[in-house]
């Protein structure tokens, strides 16, 4: 089950690469919130007790909910443009992602041999890191960035389940306080230059180069 | 008891907040000063109990033994907290009256009271760290403070260029440092001071351990080669600052070369010898430098050289005693370079407030300008005369007690040694002697162009708060204090050089003179001078006329007597070594027209060997300047290439 749902996880990555439409970016945003938080609830089947239940559900109001909420009051807020302008060919993009990520699924099944690591949640967190990073090298707009840290921040948060059934505490509040972190951190940037310059967008942040 | 040391580090972070928080900026100021010298005295009197009681170590926290494992209270780094805090009171105190020119910039003199304590408090927690991690943050703390108070006048280009120049330079050091304990650790698997341990039979490690280790304490301490910065920094500091910097800071480079003396023991012959060399090029050369200056605080900043120089020589003494375990060898060097660290500490505040006060009242820097102090004001010129005649190393003062047991060194170890050691010894003594007698030819420089003659700019009126004079005169107390009675600190340096003797009983310091004699002598000397002073000051009346005057009427107070020309004869012997330039436009007609003179002092390590190293670092890196974007994408990127790299680097490394 929690193989199905690191698959459907690496789908709506793919998604997300050739999509050009900002709103969708939000929308599968909240799609890996639940997609996350189900495979975060796995454990607490395996083995009842509350203190696993706190993290699937915070995460699933966090980045279900208020995350996706915010991201939509950005746009609305600073009326940026609902495309997204990439520097790179969709095309291309959705080959490099997939060659990327052909490439950890493989190395993935090697490494299972020598450790104990599951095979496909491992694979998909690593693309989502590497999704994540690639987003934020191809597209200018600095919402998107922060789309990118997010799913970046997927990646590590699925990469934790993967390694173990239990989260050391200090991992799942180090993930939860980055995200916090990232996205008020760059609401208020964004806020800021959006003041400064008319269309928020990473060229224009060369600027502030002394 | 046990609690001062708290007590007083508390006041010190208090003070800090009462800079920021107090509205009226000369109220701020007053509290400061108070809260700060308050709280330093603490600290001096939790240094000066545990070091009468010296063998057994307390905890530095009573009730927190965890974190009290973290510091170390042994005889060494209290030694080093009573420098600290008795060359600290002074300079707060003079804060006072030196901040008092800048206060229309409040925010600065701000921003520069609290970098100024946090800087004392870190310094006073570095010597006493045991934990290689926590020395480091607190020395890392140290520099990034005393940065931030170079800063006070950030708008002055030199400004920028010094501290920018210290700057990178200290961390340099730092670097060098993390090299040092990170070998240290990986050899000893511990990060305790008192754990660590490095025999030659290490092999390789010991060496580059060592190098590593010299390179950024020397940096920091400013043996010659590595001096560079020095001056730069001095000399553009608040002269509060600058006095810490001076007197102390540069002293935590010493405390490290001692810590390595404990750690890397047993020291081959070689090392021992080539700090000798070294710190005997650093004296010489530096008061050369000195006298070659125009301006009275890189003048100040060369004679620190100078006097790391002769502390050298003491560690290298006492190393060459450690190597063959010859006790008495061990005390005078050691001793003798502990003494002189804490009488520099005490003499070069001294010298740097003066500077201070002068700079608050004539607005420069250069001594050509100066003359005429000693009308307007006498007893701080006479203050300031003690210092010079302490930092040259004349007899009734402290200066004269260490480096008179440096020589007791030399003639000691010519004596046990014996071989081609007496013909060493001879040249280090003669080299010794040397170095005072071109400091003392400095002294007599600026003491008399700064202070006799006619007044070269005009000023007002010189005054010398009431607090500059406490400080001033607390300094030259002690000067004089342990230039007479020097038995009562001997006895403290015994105890604390004892941790690097091992075996045999201590040496005591009482074998080595007959200390009660030299008090009797220097006691007559001093009360003969004083009377002859106050006889002479009775009878002659002061008479103003022109120096020099040789019959012509039209002078004016620049036809003086110059400090470039009292120096010329002495420099013009290393001219070519000392990177001298001077351009002089005669004119060759009968009647006078305009005619030039101006003289410039390099340096050799700046010019030679820092610059050309710097500009081809320079030149590698903008080889590769196309890769500095102003976009943040491609910055990840390089992220993602760097980790892919080391990761692929990684999996095949284990795999294959």
């Amino acid at each position: 089950m929690e193989n199905v749902l690191s698959i459907l996880f690496c789908l709506t990555l793919l998604y997300l690469v050739v999509t050009s439409r900002i709103k969708t970016y939000v929308t599968i945003l909240r799609i890996q919130g639940v997609l996350l938080s189900l495979i975060m609830i796995f454990p607490f089947l395996h083995h009842l007790s509350v203190h696993l239940l706190i993290i699937p559900i915070v995460s699933l109001i966090v980045k279900a909910i208020i995350i996706p909420r915010f991201v939509n009051k950005i746009v609305i807020d600073l009326d940026v443009k609902r495309i997204v302008e990439p520097s790179i060919q969709p095309f291309n993009f959705l080959l490099l992602s997939v060659f990327s990520m052909s490439v950890l699924f493989v190395s993935a099944h090697v490494l299972s041999g020598f450790t104990t690591i599951e095979p496909i949640p491992f694979a998909s967190a690593f693309s989502a890191m590497i999704i994540g990073i690639f987003i934020i090298i191809f597209r200018k707009k600095l919402i998107i960035h922060v789309v990118g840290f997010l799913i970046l921040e997927n990646g590590i948060l699925l990469f934790g389940t993967s390694l173990s059934a239990e989260m050391p505490t200090i991992v799942e509040l180090g993930a939860l306080l980055d995200i916090f972190v990232v996205v008020f951190l760059m609401g208020i940037v964004i806020n800021r230059i959006s003041s400064t310059f008319a269309q928020p967008d990473v060229t224009a942040l060369g600027r502030l180069k002394d | 008891m046990d609690h001062l040391f708290i007590l007083g580090c508390s006041l010190i972070l208090i003070g800090a907040v009462f800079a920021v928080l107090v509205k009226p900026i000369q109220l701020a100021l007053r509290i400061y000063v108070g809260v700060m010298s308050a709280g330093l005295l603490f600290n001096l009197a939790f240094a000066l109990v545990n070091l009468v009681h010296l063998p057994a170590t307390p905890l530095l926290f009573p009730a927190f033994p965890v974190l009290s494992s973290f510091f170390r209270l042994d005889g060494l780094a209290l030694f080093f907290l009573l420098i600290i805090t008795s060359a600290a009171i002074p300079a707060i105190l003079s804060t006072h009256s030196y901040l008092n020119q800048y206060l229309h910039k409040a925010a600065a003199v701000r921003a520069f009271l609290v970098s100024f304590s946090l800087v004392l408090l870190s310094t006073q927690l570095l010597v006493l760290a045991n934990h290689a991690i926590v020395f480091l943050i607190f020395w890392e703390l140290m520099t990034l403070m005393a940065y931030l108070g170079l800063l006070l006048e950030k708008e002055k280009p030199e400004i920028q260029k010094g501290s920018f120049i210290y700057f990178a330079t200290t961390h340099f050091a730092t670097f060098c440092l993390y090299i040092f304990f990170f070998l240290l650790h990986s050899q000893s698997g511990s990060w305790l001071f008192s754990d660590f341990q490095l025999t030659q039979t290490s092999g390789m490690v010991f060496y580059v351990a060592f190098f590593f280790g010299f390179v950024g304490f020397a940096i920091k301490a400013g043996f010659m080669p590595f001096h560079f910065w020095l001056p730069h920094a001095h000399s553009i500091a608040p002269t509060v600052l600058s006095a810490f910097l001076s007197a102390v800071i540069i002293k935590t480079g010493i405390y490290g070369i001692f810590r390595m003396l404990e750690f890397c023991s047993p020291l081959p012959l070689w090392i021992g010898a080539g700090i000798l060399a070294i710190s005997l090029f650093s004296a010489i050369f530096g008061v050369w430098y000195a006298l070659a200056q125009h301006d009275i605080k890189k003048l100040l900043a060369y004679h620190s050289i100078e006097n790391i120089g002769i502390i050298g020589i003491g560690i290298g003494l006492g190393c060459l005693g450690m190597t063959y375990s010859i006790q008495p060898l061990i005390w005078l060097g050691l001793g003798g370079a502990l003494f002189h660290t804490f009488n520099h500490a005490i003499f070069k505040s001294l010298l740097f407030l003066g500077s201070g006060v002068i700079y608050s009242n004539l607005h420069t820097r250069n001594i050509e300008l100066m003359g005429g102090i000693v009308k307007s004001a006498p007893w701080f010129v006479g203050l300031f005369l003690i210092g010079s005649v302490a930092i040259s190393g004349l007899p009734p003062l402290n200066g004269f007690m260490s480096e008179f047991l440096i020589y007791r060194g030399f003639f000691e170890s010519a004596s046990i040694f014996g071989g081609y050691f007496p013909f060493f010894m001879l040249l280090m003594t003669v080299g010794l002697a040397f170095v005072g007698g071109l400091a003392l030819a400095c002294f007599t420089k600026i003491n008399s162009i700064m202070f006799l003659g006619n007044e070269r700019s005009p000023h007002l009126k010189f005054t010398v708060t009431g607090l500059d004079y406490l400080s001033l005169g607390l300094l030259a107390f002690v000067c004089l204090l342990f230039g007479i009675y020097p038995q009562i600190i001997l006895g403290i340096i015994s105890s604390v050089v004892a941790i690097f003797q091992s075996g045999e009983s201590a040496q005591t310091f009482s074998t080595f003179a007959q200390w009660n004699f030299i008090t009797g002598i220097f006691a007559a000397i001093i009360l003969l001078i004083s009377t002859l002073i106050i006889w002479k000051v009775s009878r002659t009346n002061q008479r103003k006329s022109a120096a020099w005057g040789c019959g012509y009427a039209g002078q004016t107070s620049r036809m003086q007597y110059t400090a470039s020309s009292y120096a010329d004869d002495i420099n013009g012997i290393a001219v070519s070594v000392l990177h001298l330039k001077s351009k002089v436009k005669i004119p060759e007609t009968i009647f006078p027209v305009t005619s030039r003179f101006h003289s410039h002092a390099g340096d050799f390590s700046e010019d030679g060997l820092v610059k050309p190293i710097y500009s081809w670092i320079i030149g590698k890196i903008t080889s590769v300047d196309f890769l500095s974007r102003t976009d943040i994408r491609f910055y990840i990127l390089f992220m993602l290439l760097t980790v892919l790299f080391y990761g692929g680097t990684a999996i095949l490394w284990t795999y294959l």
